[in-house]
Formats: structure tokens, C-alpha cells, sequence
């Protein structure tokens, strides 16, 4: 469900199936190209032409991030394929909807990092309740024991309930629930302009990999000069975004220096691979990976797969001249894996290695990284990893 | 260690755990609570279930409560460890450890355990009138023999060199558990961590042989048919054929593939303007496991490498004759988790080129049969260039075209993503701990989203 779209939030107080219609609704488009219903089709040809939303972005190579400061702009690449994260929001720029919120001080359409902090909340307060408790539960059957010498489980009433609050049955008491006659939605509208309007402080930010993907295969994004303004031409893009993984001093236009596992590169191989895929790609660092592969979108479902993105070199020579030390290169050791692997089953996800072959120099002429044609010289697969326990397969 | 506690137990330990327990997450939490110990904990003993803790420690110290319940778990512990084990001889085997060819000849076999283990090998033996002649008996591997004389079912005794006709003519004492292990372990490419993983799985009853027969009277499963059998390769084959004649002519029509440009809309095709469309046009990148992956070393992997296929693994429910087994459920590469890497692509390339493909898992049965989808293309996804030939193909020679795959049994497309193609299990061992990974080869671009 979408916070930020005034409509999608005067209607979210209304039914789960209701709810969930609204968010197929907004996010029904998987890329911010959309293909408008043809009118007229004859022999399977059309003349409608695509809608390209034509977005602009600017380069900022410190963060090695594009910024997307219009709002409207920031709404699209959202709603249509997810693209970036509010810079100052989880995933979906909402800080200007949490001002809002907060403005108004009621607890209806709460942003999704508003629902954590109060369920972060309730989960102290339960565990405050069930340790007072048990301990409680304790002194009663210490008591018991002192007195009659009576061996009483601690936490079981005599008829066999349990005293202690479990996680699944415990409700929060305090909270305070907001009142179901609160004024019409639209007041609040009209108290914003009355009440100074807040400026909108939030941009989206995209990755590198995300705005070459939007500008070189999509086509619908301008990516402009941090410092002139100026657009750049795709063969600009190319060079500056590799540049953005060398050290800080290199010009940002110039000429980077021919090699076939700049991280940049690499990166881009992978999530190009799973956005090609239909894959909603995001980025998985708070996870220990490179990617989370969601199937629609991470407002629809929790992402299924977690990408460990490992280099592999064609030629180990290449490895030995590289001056970059690109992650997972060196092999793993089994500890590693297992920690990996321990955090992703711990949120239901399923490890991904994903093996990204960069090809040797001494196969393929350097002259090729000077466009995106290098891209067919690279190669993806992946080896999917699971713990095997033998106590639950026998049979 | 004390040599009371090294005493072998008579009870099969896996039965003993409860299907509820094996819900949890193994070995991993918690002690034993042996106040749950049936009574007749001092017969025979039983290994206790795991129970909750009671309490956490009170500041100040312990209360007279908690003493109480210590000195009961104690207690029921130390009734349970006193307990004899002890074995009957009507079911224990007698053997032989012959160092120089590394076998155990089982001359007394008894118990079950003789239905998974051991294999017969003709060994020249003297006869009565002093020639010798090739005869069959029934050996063992070191593991094997290590297992059996651990959990005490198998009294072996080492070659003396003696002059051995019968049982009788032995002398001394049986080999010790230790001496076993120190016998044993390093023979017949046997190294500790394998023999641990070997004891660990045949105590949960799988059974466990060689991969790579050790000598030619063992028994392996016969070799898998080269070809995989796949009965529409010349099918598949125009089909790739078309398919790559289909690219080119929609490449001719939408304007040359432009590396500048990759996506290409036509402004006139109607069929290209969607999203499936798109994200098709944008997979260009090779990908997936068909291809080795090149490599400038004319050796990718290392001659020592450690990642070799050591044992096969059947499931305890696998009808299983020893004498003739049937293709494993898994096969298993052990290794020293502290000494190796996880494996490298090019070792994981090797592993899988000599596995079977398995087929995608089937979705789970539902209780209504599932709706039968009314187009083929989008039905069977798999071979995703398939779809445009094999509808002109149908439209012309509808009766050569095989019929499409019942659409009640398309697989899960994540479940076909996490079961993989092929599977290798991989035994990681540290110092006794061992920690099992599945290694399977994905095949995400044969499972696009949309």
C-alpha cells in the first residue's frame, strides 16, 4: 500500500482484500514503461506507442548514487519497479507522508517505519509483562515448596493453564486504539495548507546499477552532471559510473582504465541478469548478500532468494594484476558460508551463489569495454545452497 | 577417557527419537532432562527426550526449590549412565583385520547390520589337502568395521600372521575401540571426518556405500545411461534451430541489435508491446550451467582438490540389496571444513557434470485437481524459446507434435528454483561437528517471473 498517494491512504482503513486490490492497483506496472491498450490492432500490428515516463536523475559520484529530487519522478520509479529508496526513508520515500502523520497526530495510515517502531514497542512491553511473570510464578512455587514441600511446575495453575503470557495470545493493553469518529478525511487536507506546508527535504536515490539499468536497457531516465547540470551521453554514463569505484581523484568523464572486473561491471552483470528475470532486484547488505530477488515487489511479499554475487576470473593472473580487491573473489571458508546461510534460513530465505565469470584479457580484446557490448562476455550461474539434514530427510 | 564409558551400547539409537523431536532443530539446544527417563532406566538404557528449563538462576543464589529439582535431574542421570550395557553373544560377529589389503573378514555374521554392509570378495584360502583356492567370504571396509566394533556388535580380532582355520585358533584379546580407530582410519582413503559422517548417517539408519568401488568385487551401481535418454532431440534440436531463425528475423525486423540501444519496441508489432516481451528482449547475458565456464588454466581444478563424490547415500525406506544397489538418493563429498574452501566454481562444474538431472519436484496434491490452463505457452515455461515454433508446428502437423505436458503437474516455479537441476551434498567436518550443505545447480533463466 502506497503512503504517499493521498488516495490510496483516505482507503486504508478499508478491508484486507480492498487493501490489496489498491496495491495491485498502484503498482500494476513491473517497469515504468507502460503499454497503453490498443485501440485498434489488425494482423498483429498496433500503433500505440509505449509510454516512456522520461525521468531525470543527477549524478552524484560520492554516494555513487543518482538522486532523483522530483517528487513525481521519485513516485514513478517507485511505484513502477521499485526502483531506489527514499534517502531518507526505509525503502519507499515516506518521509514527507511520516511529517504529515506526525502533524496530525493520529494513529490512522501509519508509514511502514511508523508500524515498526510500534511494534518494537509492544514487543519490550510483552517481554516486561512475561518476565514479571515468571518471576512471580517463581516466588509462588518457591513458597509452595518452603511451606508444604509441595514441587509445583512454576507458571501452570492449578487447573493446568499456563500463567505465563505467550507471544501468541498477548495483547497490548496500553496502547491507546484510535477512535473510529475521527473527523473526515478531508480536514487534514485542508488544515496542511492552512498549517505552513512541509517542504518535501526527501530524494530517491538510486544505485549506480539501478540507473544505468533505467537509462542504457530501459531508456527512460536522463542522468545529469553533478556540477553543469548537463545531461550526459550514455558514453559519459559509461565511463562515470566505472570511475565512481576507482579512487575519489579520477575525473569523473575519463577514460577508466580497461578492466573487465570493475566492480561496476560485475555488479551490473548480476542485477541485470535478475532484472531481466522479471525479478524485482533490491539491495540484500542487511542480510549479508548483494541482492534480495522479491517476485513482484517487496510490498507485495517477502523476497525468496538472497544473491551472494562471487567473481569468478577466467585467467587468476587477472586476479593477481587487479587493482581492485573485489568481494567473494578469494574463496570462501565453510564458516563464512554457514554464517551466511544461518542469517538467510533465518528469514526464510533461500541462499543464492551467484557466479559471475570475468572473462580474460587474453581472450577478449580490451577495446570491447569501451560500450555495453562487453556485457556478452560475461556469464551468470547460480548455484543454489541449503543446509541438508539428514534427521529430516529419511524417508 | 574412562574405560567404563567406552563400554558399546546394545540399543539402535535411532529409535529413540520421535518424529516431534526431529521437528526441532536437532543436536543443536539443550541438555537432557533425565527426570523424563522412564524407571526402567536401569534395565536397559534409553536416551532421554530433551525437557524445558526450569528456571533461571535467582540473584543471591539458589533457593531451596531449585536445589531440590538439581539434586532429582542429577540423581535420574547418574541411574541412567550406571545402567550396564551390556551385549548378548548370540548376536555379536566375529572378524578379522587384515592391514595388508585393508578388510575385515567377517567370519561369524550376525545382527542386521550385515544386510547394508559388507560385501563378498573371493580371497585365495588354503583348502584341507594344502593348495590354495579362491573362495568367497564376506568383508568389510574399515569404516564399516570401525562402526560395528565401536557400537560393540563386532569382536575383531588383527592378523597375526597366524596359521588361522578357525575361531579357536585366535589368540589374545579382541582389538580395542582404540586400536581400531588407530588401525583403520587412514586406510583405504578412509579419513576421520569421513568415517564420521559414515557412523553419523548409518546411526539414522541411511545406508552408505562407496561411490567409487575400492576393489572390483564391490558392488556399485550400475553406470547411468550416457545420453540421458531423451527421446525428442532431433525435435529439440530444429526447435533450437528455429528458435535461433525466429531471433534473427524479428532482429531483422525491429532494426539490427544495437549494443547502445539494447531495447527495441517496434512501433508496428503488436506482440512485442509487453512487459514479457521486454524483459525478454533484455536477456542477452549468458547464463545458466549448459556452458562450462571457460578458464585460461588447462587445469581449472587442482589435482588435490578435495571435492571428489565419496559416498552414496540410500534413505532408510530405499528397498536396498546390498549385492546389486540401485542408483543413490545423494551422493556426498566429504571434507575437512578447516582445511578446504568452499568450493570453487570450476570444482562445482566438475561435481555436477557427473550427476543425474533431477526431474523439478511435483506440487504438493491438492485436494480439487488443479484448473487446466487454457494456453500451452505460457503452461510449459521451462523451454522458454519453444513456444512460437511449436504452434506453427501443431497448426501444420497436428499429429507429430507430442502433446504438451499436463499442466496439472507444472512445478512450483520456486520450488523448481531451490530444488535445482542437480544436487550434491556437501559434508563440511570440523574436529567432529559436521555441518551438511545441498549444492544444487540453479537454473533461474529457465524460470523467468514474467
Amino acid at each position: 500500500m502506497s503512503l504517499v498517494n493521498p488516495t490510496s491512504r483516505s482507503k486504508a482503513s478499508s478491508k484486507p482484500s480492498a487493501r490489496r486490490a489498491e496495491t495491485a492497483r498502484i503498482y500494476a506496472h513491473p517497469l515504468p514503461i507502460i503499454f497503453p491498450e490498443p485501440t485498434y490492432t489488425f494482423l498483429g500490428l498496433s500503433l500505440t506507442r509505449p509510454l516512456n515516463p522520461h525521468c531525470t536523475a543527477l549524478l552524484d559520484p560520492i554516494t555513487r548514487s543518482a538522486w532523483v529530487e522530483n517528487s513525481g519522478d521519485a513516485a514513478i520509479l517507485w511505484q513502477r519497479g521499485f526502483f531506489g529508496k527514499g534517502d531518507l526513508s526505509r525503502s519507499e520515500p515516506s518521509w514527507l507522508a511520516r511529517q504529515i502523520n506526525a502533524r496530525k497526530m493520529k494513529g490512522k495510515g501509519l508509514t511502514s517505519e511508523e508500524i515498526t517502531a510500534k511494534r518494537r514497542a509492544e514487543r519490550k512491553q510483552f517481554k516486561l509483562d512475561r518476565a514479571k511473570a515468571m518471576a512471580a510464578a517463581a516466588a509462588e512455587a518457591e513458597v509452595a515448596f518452603k511451606e508444604e514441600g509441595r514441587v509445583i511446575a512454576p507458571g501452570i495453575a492449578p487447573d493446568g493453564t499456563r500463567i505465563i503470557p505467550s507471544a501468541a495470545t498477548w495483547k497490548p493493553t496500553s496502547i491507546s486504539v484510535p477512535s473510529e469518529e475521527s473527523p473526515p478525511d478531508d480536514t487534514p487536507d485542508e488544515l496542511r495548507e492552512e498549517i505552513e506546508p512541509i517542504q518535501d527535504l526527501e530524494h530517491l536515490q538510486l544505485s549506480l546499477q539501478e540507473a544505468f539499468f533505467l537509462v542504457w536497457a530501459l531508456d527512460c531516465l536522463t542522468v545529469l552532471h553533478p556540477e553543469t547540470n548537463e545531461p550526459l551521453t550514455l558514453a559519459e554514463i559509461w565511463n562515470a559510473f566505472q570511475n565512481a569505484h576507482m579512487s575519489s581523484l579520477a575525473p569523473l568523464l575519463a577514460l577508466p582504465p580497461p578492466r573487465f572486473d570493475n566492480p561496476f561491471l560485475v555488479s551490473y552483470i548480476a542485477y541485470h541478469h535478475y532484472r531481466s528475470l522479471g525479478w524485482v532486484v533490491k539491495s540484500g547488505v542487511k542480510f549479508c548478500v548483494d541482492y534480495l530477488l522479491y517476485k513482484r515487489g517487496p510490498v507485495f511479499q517477502h523476497a525468496e532468494f538472497a544473491i551472494v554475487v562471487i567473481p569468478v576470473y577466467e585467467d587468476p593472473q587477472d586476479q593477481a594484476n587487479s587493482p581492485f580487491k573485489l568481494q567473494n573473489a578469494e574463496p570462501f571458508t565453510w564458516s563464512w558460508l554457514s554464517t551466511i546461510n544461518r542469517v538467510n534460513s533465518q528469514v526464510q530465505k533461500t541462499l543464492i551463489l551467484s557466479y559471475i565469470t570475468i572473462p580474460a584479457e587474453s581472450r577478449v580484446p580490451s577495446k570491447v569495454l569501451s560500450s555495453p557490448a562487453c556485457f556478452a562476455h560475461y556469464s551468470v550461474r547460480e548455484v543454489v545452497l541449503r543446509r541438508f539434514i539428514p534427521a529430516r530427510m529419511r524417508d | 577417557m574412562d574405560d567404563a564409558l567406552e563400554r558399546p551400547r546394545p540399543q539402535p539409537a535411532t529409535s529413540t527419537r520421535d518424529p516431534a523431536e526431529e521437528e526441532s532443530s536437532g543436536d543443536e539446544d539443550g541438555g537432557l532432562d533425565w527426570t523424563k527417563l522412564p524407571k526402567i532406566g536401569t534395565v536397559r538404557p534409553v536416551i532421554p527426550k530433551r525437557g524445558e528449563k526450569d528456571f533461571e538462576p535467582v540473584p543471591g543464589g539458589g533457593s531451596g526449590l531449585q536445589a531440590h529439582v538439581l539434586d532429582r535431574s542429577r540423581a535420574a542421570m547418574f541411574d541412567a549412565l550406571k545402567a550396564d550395557r551390556a551385549i548378548s553373544s548370540k548376536s555379536a560377529s566375529y572378524g578379522v583385520w587384515y592391514p595388508g589389503i585393508s578388510r575385515v573378514h567377517v567370519t561369524v555374521a550376525r545382527g542386521i547390520h550385515f544386510s547394508a554392509m559388507g560385501h563378498s570378495a573371493a580371497r585365495p584360502t588354503p583348502a584341507n589337502d594344502g593348495s590354495t583356492k579362491l573362495q568367497k567370504r564376506l568383508e568389510l571396509l574399515p569404516e564399516e568395521a570401525i562402526y560395528l566394533i565401536e557400537r560393540g556388535s563386532l569382536f575383531c580380532w588383527k592378523d597375526i600372521q597366524a596359521d588361522l582355520v578357525g575361531l579357536g585358533d585366535v589368540e589374545g584379546a579382541p582389538m580395542s575401540v582404540q586400536q581400531a580407530f588407530a588401525e583403520m582410519v587412514g586406510k583405504e582413503d578412509l579419513t576421520l571426518e569421513k568415517y564420521q559422517v559414515f557412523a553419523y548417517l548409518r546411526r539414522l539408519g541411511y545406508m552408505v556405500t562407496r561411490t567409487d568401488a575400492p576393489s572390483p568385487s564391490y558392488p556399485v551401481p550400475p553406470p547411468r545411461l550416457a545420453n540421458d535418454a531423451v527421446p525428442s532431440s532431433f525435435f529439440r534440436r530444429l526447435t533450437s534451430l528455429f528458435s535461433l531463425f525466429e531471433t534473427k528475423l524479428f532482429g531483422f525486423l525491429r532494426g539490427t541489435s544495437n549494443w547502445r540501444r539494447p531495447l527495441r519496441i517496434s512501433r508496428w508489432i503488436h506482440h512485442d508491446k509487453s512487459y514479457g516481451k521486454v524483459f525478454k528482449s533484455l536477456r542477452f547475458m549468458p547464463s545458466g550451467h549448459s556452458v562450462a565456464p571457460k578458464s585460461s588454466c588447462t587445469l581449472p581444478v587442482a589435482p588435490s582438490s578435495p571435492y571428489e563424490i565419496f559416498y552414496n547415500l540410500y534413505k532408510p525406506s530405499t528397498n536396498f540389496r546390498k549385492t546389486s544397489p540401485p542408483q543413490p538418493d545423494f551422493q556426498i563429498v566429504v571434507v575437512n571444513a578447516r582445511a578446504a574452501f568452499v568450493p570453487s566454481l570450476y570444482e562445482l562444474t566438475q561435481l555436477f557434470d557427473v550427476l543425474p538431472e533431477t526431474p523439478p519436484p511435483l506440487p504438493r496434491k491438492r485436494t480439487t485437481p488443479a484448473k487446466v490452463q487454457p494456453s500451452p505457452a505460457a503452461a510449459i515455461a521451462p523451454p522458454a524459446h519453444a513456444s512460437t515454433f511449436r504452434r506453427i508446428f501443431s497448426w501444420l502437423l497436428p499429429s507429430l507434435t507430442p502433446p504438451p505436458t499436463s499442466p496439472q503437474y507444472r512445478p512450483n516455479p520456486f520450488a523448481a528454483l531451490k530444488a535445482g537441476k542437480k544436487n550434491i551434498v556437501i559434508a563440511a567436518v570440523d574436529s567432529g561437528n559436521i555441518s551438511f550443505f545441498r549444492f544444487s545447480q540453479g537454473a533461474f533463466e529457465e524460470w523467468p517471473t514474467l
